[in-house]
């Protein structure tokens, strides 16, 4: 799979951009506050429908203007699929072959990216809100069902929150209505602990593959499920209904919700040490190389081809071993978009086909190939 | 809005209070209103007026009626032993249009949503119970198929369970008419969990 075309109007400081991208290596050379990450951030954004840099969807248009378009030309091996994606205000509008979506699922799984940044240290080093994202942007591309279930379960946490509130703070008694949403949060949870336990143990078995390959077989990985709601994972389901009976007051205590997915979080062992709080700086590095890989890696399987690799100013930061990895990566996949200040990265590639692009005040040039 | 004359500002504002309503919608309409005959105005302004005034609840079911019962409620060819829960008057127009439900109907006029301030209380549940007694045999809830209709009818159905009556709730998954392969993952699932034998 990969992006042939893409177009962009009114977008942040794109104002009208039209590419052929090569179906292998690109790269925006430029320097920066240019919008490189500009154009990356809007291929991950028709990925997974928002964007990695922020929440706030207006953001995404030129402040000069009301309304932007993204449009791009998907090639699979035996189709071509045209995306479009219109943004006013805070709203999106969807569209496959100029045909309107309803909804945004059906979006969803026709163009698979993986995003490879400075920031994916937090994938190790952050809070856990880094790791559910991590899994939840995974599963959500791969799966329409998983990503309904997620805003599902975000709506019933929404209105639980709200009730376990006004329960502490007004004296509400509708303690009847709380019975309702627990019991729909534990089915609804329980579906999403079980898929992502699914992708874990596949993800597992690769990142970890992976991180003896950069550290030539000295470290061992080893990543596992930390569930709020307790160890035993045999039956989520009990245990989880029974977490919520039994804690029932402390919720409302504290008012919010306290047991289920969205507290939940993913342990990395390093050779038996929990490299997220006791690692080193490479450790942790080398682990969230591993993880991406194997995210990579994961999508090719569930899909059956290999998603868009993109990366931002990736370069930066790597020692040798991490560099050949990413060599040896960007070598396997099929489309790869890099983003860079420094144009002696090529160097890097001497034997793959590529593009090359000057991103200068928002204008995008083709500068070379071969 | 200092671009009209008051009157006209103030329609604009007043339209633009409706729902699905915007200021261009407003200021559209507000200048065809203003392009119309004086008695075409007066007509809609009374239609407005009259409907407002007129009409009122269903002392029984909660639905929309110019007397004390609605049309349903007052009807003898209605089935008596069924009746359909309903979130607002307009999903009662949307059953009627199926000629399918000849049961009676009761109207919530809203669906269980603590972020929205309203439990059962604030919903017209309470002159539901006096209805289930001798003669009702199945309470259809038909509350929409998302987190608060689903809330208010698992609600519902553990209020009336105990009342010996049977609580059912409408089924969703597939459109009629359309193809399997072309059901997203999401309504093909639910689909699924509501199977039945045939």
């Amino acid at each position: 799979m990969f992006v042939s075309k893409i177009n962009l109007v009114n977008y942040r400081n794109l104002n009208r951009v039209l590419l052929d991208l090569s179906p292998n290596l690109n790269i925006l050379a430029g320097d920066n506050g240019q919008g490189k990450t500009n154009l990356l951030e809007s291929l991950y954004l028709m990925a997974t429908t928002s964007s990695h840099r922020t929440n706030i969807d207006k953001d995404l248009i030129n402040w000069e203007k009301d309304k932007a378009w993204i449009n791009v030309l998907v090639e699979k091996k035996n189709y071509n699929t045209k995306l479009s994606m219109i943004l006013e205000g805070s709203k999106k509008k969807f569209m496959i072959n100029n045909t309107p979506l309803e909804r945004k699922y059906e979006f969803l799984g026709n163009l698979n990216v993986v995003l490879f940044s400075p920031e994916d240290l937090y994938l190790v080093k952050g809070g856990p809100s880094y790791r559910r994202d991590f899994i939840n942007t995974e599963l959500s591309q791969v799966s329409n069902y998983y990503s309904k279930l997620l805003s599902e379960y975000n709506h019933i946490l929404q209105q639980r929150n709200n009730l376990l509130k006004n329960i502490r703070d007004y004296g509400n008694k509708n303690y009847d209505v709380l019975d309702i949403l627990d019991e729909k949060l534990v089915s609804t949870g329980t579906k999403i602990i079980e898929k992502r336990l699914e992708v874990i143990e596949k993800l597992q078995i690769l990142a970890r593959l992976n991180q003896r390959r950069i550290t030539n077989g000295s470290e061992n990985l080893i990543l596992n499920y930390e569930c709020s709601i307790g160890r035993g994972l045999d039956n989520i389901e009990v245990i989880f209904r029974k977490e919520l009976e039994d804690n029932r007051d402390e919720e409302i205590r504290k008012g919010y919700s306290l047991f289920g997915p969205h507290r939940d979080d993913i342990i990395f062992k390093v050779n038996g040490i929990d490299i997220r709080k006791y690692g080193s700086q490479g450790q942790q590095r080398t682990t969230a190389l591993a993880l991406k890989r194997a995210e990579l890696q994961f999508m090719k399987s569930e899909t059956g081809e290999y998603p868009d690799l993109i990366l931002d100013d990736f370069f930066l930061e790597l020692d040798e071993g991490r560099k050949n990895t990413l060599i040896e990566i960007i070598a396997d996949s099929i489309q790869t978009i890099i983003t860079t200040t420094d144009i002696n990265i090529l160097d890097n590639f001497k034997n793959s086909n590529y593009k090359i692009f000057e991103v200068k005040k928002g204008d995008i040039t083709l500068r070379g190939g071969f | 809005m200092r671009y009209y004359p008051q009157p006209m500002g103030k329609l604009i504002a007043e339209l633009g209070k409706l729902p699905g309503i915007g200021p261009k919608t407003a200021q559209r309409l507000a200048f065809y209103i203003l392009g119309m005959d004086e008695a075409a105005v007066k007509e809609l302004s009374n239609a407005m007026l009259e409907a407002k005034e007129m009409i009122n609840y269903c002392s029984i079911c909660n639905n929309l009626t110019e007397a004390e019962l609605c049309a349903y409620c007052s009807a003898d060819d209605r089935d008596k032993s069924i009746i359909c829960v309903v979130e607002s008057p307009k999903d009662v127009i949307a059953m009627e249009k199926t000629g399918e439900f000849h049961g009676l109907y009761h109207v919530l006029h809203g669906a269980i949503s603590p972020m929205d301030g309203i439990g059962p209380a604030e919903i017209r549940i309470k002159n539901l119970l006096p209805r289930i007694q001798e003669g009702v045999q199945e309470v259809i809830v038909a509350t929409d198929p998302n987190v608060e209709g689903d809330v208010t009818a698992m609600y519902l159905a553990r209020l009336l369970k105990p009342l010996g009556v049977k609580v059912t709730r409408i089924a969703h998954g597939l459109p009629v008419g359309g193809d399997l392969e072309y059901a997203d993952e999401v309504t093909l699932s639910k689909a699924l969990e509501g199977r039945r034998e045939i």
